[in-house]
């Protein structure tokens, strides 16, 4: 059974990987059998995060606004990354940059660290206009163009659900060189304390995750399976094996559990062991078949 | 780390608040006072998080209480003996023992604050004097007493109706408390009632610690969702706590 995937020029041993910020160096995280990890974002300074309340359980899923606590890319790379590197599996480190200046200074650092790709967090604010950089094609293709043009590794650009249509943007991500797209981040979302009239999160408004998310990410991922041609890495919701096939057999080449562990850390391991047996009751001897396989279409 | 376990018995504490016994010897043996178990208390998804819940004691059984108050807990407290749970832990980073010097112990508790420290005073019984200070809404709050007196804690009770003890908060009891340096505190509870233990201990250079408590995720420091405000920044109360130096945690009004 050939379960390995392709990302630029790298082939990871299988599609199963985690989602930025859901996954970590501890105990019941096992991570030695998946594709790949991707840790929690860095940027290129530490930043202390968002003021509590954080986070917001909801129908089927979670508000989060963290706001990328992480102790800067230097410290990460000294520090986190020498001992993920030690459980020996392909790591995709996650980037985010406030201008195009800390974008290339995070591409020239991780050029060094020894990363298997290089995924750009673009939930970014897009300093000249007021959106962030994953909502405006021209940014996506300038970051895009100008983290290409330094990275030695494989570049994934990880897309916002929250625009008017996400293949737009994706195709801006591919016309500028990029190896793949991740998608989709979480979801705008609120929710309101009535009896205090207050929001439930200190930075007011949040990122929707969870199984709540999955249909709307399935469709997104169809669609930009649709418009362009590099592989898509695909998370919204995961919680099992079902869950993961449907956004493979939607056009996805790789898959990430996210909010699912927070609930049991065992999820990644648990979809990656049922898709193994889903090929195995269907024959299927090479996951690409299943890449893109929906019918009539 | 994760492993499911058997009820043995899902009863009334006290008119107000459930204890749940678990057969769960792996987490029993290992666990420290102040750590905590995450319950995942049904399969579906709906409620999405597991829920945090204080180890009130850890002998035979893995003991944990709590009050009904939202879906979780109601789903909870509808467990039968016999049915399992699956639950993670034990988690955070518990209490330590009170510095060379120490001879005192005073713990300030208010409402379910107090669960931890069954587990606490079963290790501190032998070495030190326990003083309790345990405010509660009502005489249909308050629990575990006979316990607590087995462990030769001298408790003193506030209730906000004064249907037993002082009538009030548990800080109306502060003055019981012999505020010298051999004197350590512990508290756990609402954040004011915290809040009101800090004023008082740096009033009179005492230290101690506290255990917190966070709406929480994954309970093991990777989702950094319930990171609270010290002196030091953010921490998480799932992973750097639940216990903080009393004078390390910054709270708001």
């Amino acid at each position: 059974m050939d379960l390995s995937v392709k990302i630029g020029n790298v082939t990871f041993k299988n599609p199963v990987t985690v989602a930025s910020g859901t996954w970590g160096l501890v105990e019941g995280y096992s991570s030695s059998s998946l594709g790949a990890v991707i840790p929690k974002t860095v940027t290129l300074y530490a930043r202390q995060g968002n003021p509590p309340p954080r986070i917001v359980e909801t129908p089927a899923g979670m508000v989060n606004a963290i706001g990328i606590e992480n102790p800067g890319a230097d410290a990460f790379i000294a520090g986190k990354l020498m001992e993920i590197k030690k459980i020996g599996v392909p790591v995709i480190a996650s980037v985010s940059g406030n201008s195009d200046e800390e974008f290339q200074a995070l591409t020239e650092k991780f050029n060094l660290a020894g990363v298997s790709a290089l995924e750009l967090n673009l939930s970014c604010p897009n300093l000249k206009h007021k959106t962030l950089v994953a909502q405006d094609p021209i940014a996506v293709k300038r970051v895009v163009a100008l983290v290409k043009k330094l990275a030695r590794m494989p570049v994934v650009a990880k897309l916002s659900p929250n625009v008017t249509d996400i293949s737009v943007i994706a195709k801006a991500a591919e016309d500028a060189g990029a190896d793949a797209v991740s998608l989709v981040n979480t979801f705008t979302a609120m929710v309101i304390d009535v009896h205090k009239r207050k929001s439930m999160i200190g930075n007011f408004t949040g990122g929707l995750s969870g199984p709540a998310i999955r249909p709307i990410a399935v469709a997104m991922v169809y669609k930009t399976a649709q418009t362009v041609k590099i592989p898509i890495i695909a998370m919204g919701g995961i919680m099992t094996a079902e869950d993961a096939l449907q956004f493979i057999i939607a056009g996805a080449t790789m898959v990430a559990v996210g909010t699912a562990s927070f609930v049991n850390p065992e999820t990644p391991v648990e979809v990656l062991e049922g898709i193994k047996e889903y090929m195995k009751k269907n024959k299927i001897k090479d996951i690409k078949e299943l890449v893109g396989s929906i019918q009539g279409s | 780390m994760r492993d499911t376990f058997k009820i043995v018995s899902n009863e009334k504490l006290c008119p107000k608040f459930y204890k749940l016994c678990l057969e769960a010897k792996s987490i029993a043996q290992k666990a420290k006072p102040g750590q905590f178990v995450h319950i995942r208390v049904n399969a579906e998804l709906e409620p999405f998080f597991r829920r945090p819940f204080s180890i009130h004691r850890a002998n035979k059984y893995l003991e944990i209480c709590y009050e009904v108050i939202g879906p979780g807990t109601k789903i909870l407290a509808a467990k039968k003996p016999g049915e399992n749970l699956d639950i993670l832990g034990p988690l955070g980073n518990g209490f330590m023992l009170p510095p060379q010097g120490i001879k005192k112990v005073a713990i300030v508790a208010g409402g379910m604050g107090v669960a931890p420290f069954l587990a606490l005073t079963d290790q501190l019984k032998k070495k030190y004097e326990i003083i309790l200070l345990y405010g509660g809404r009502t005489k249909d709050h308050i629990f575990s007493l006979k316990a607590y007196k087995d462990n030769g804690c001298k408790i003193y009770i506030s209730t906000d109706d004064g249907s037993v003890g002082t009538k009030g908060r548990v800080s109306e009891l502060f003055s019981k408390i012999i505020p010298d340096a051999s004197t350590y505190i512990y508290t756990c509870g609402p954040k004011p009632m915290i809040k009101a233990v800090q004023d008082f201990a740096n009033k009179h250079q005492l230290k101690g610690q506290a255990s917190l408590e966070e709406v929480m995720a994954c309970g093991v420091g990777v989702c950094l969702g319930c990171a609270t405000a010290t002196i030091h920044g953010y921490k998480t109360v799932c992973h750097d706590g639940p216990v903080f130096e009393l004078g390390e945690v910054v709270l708001g009004k």
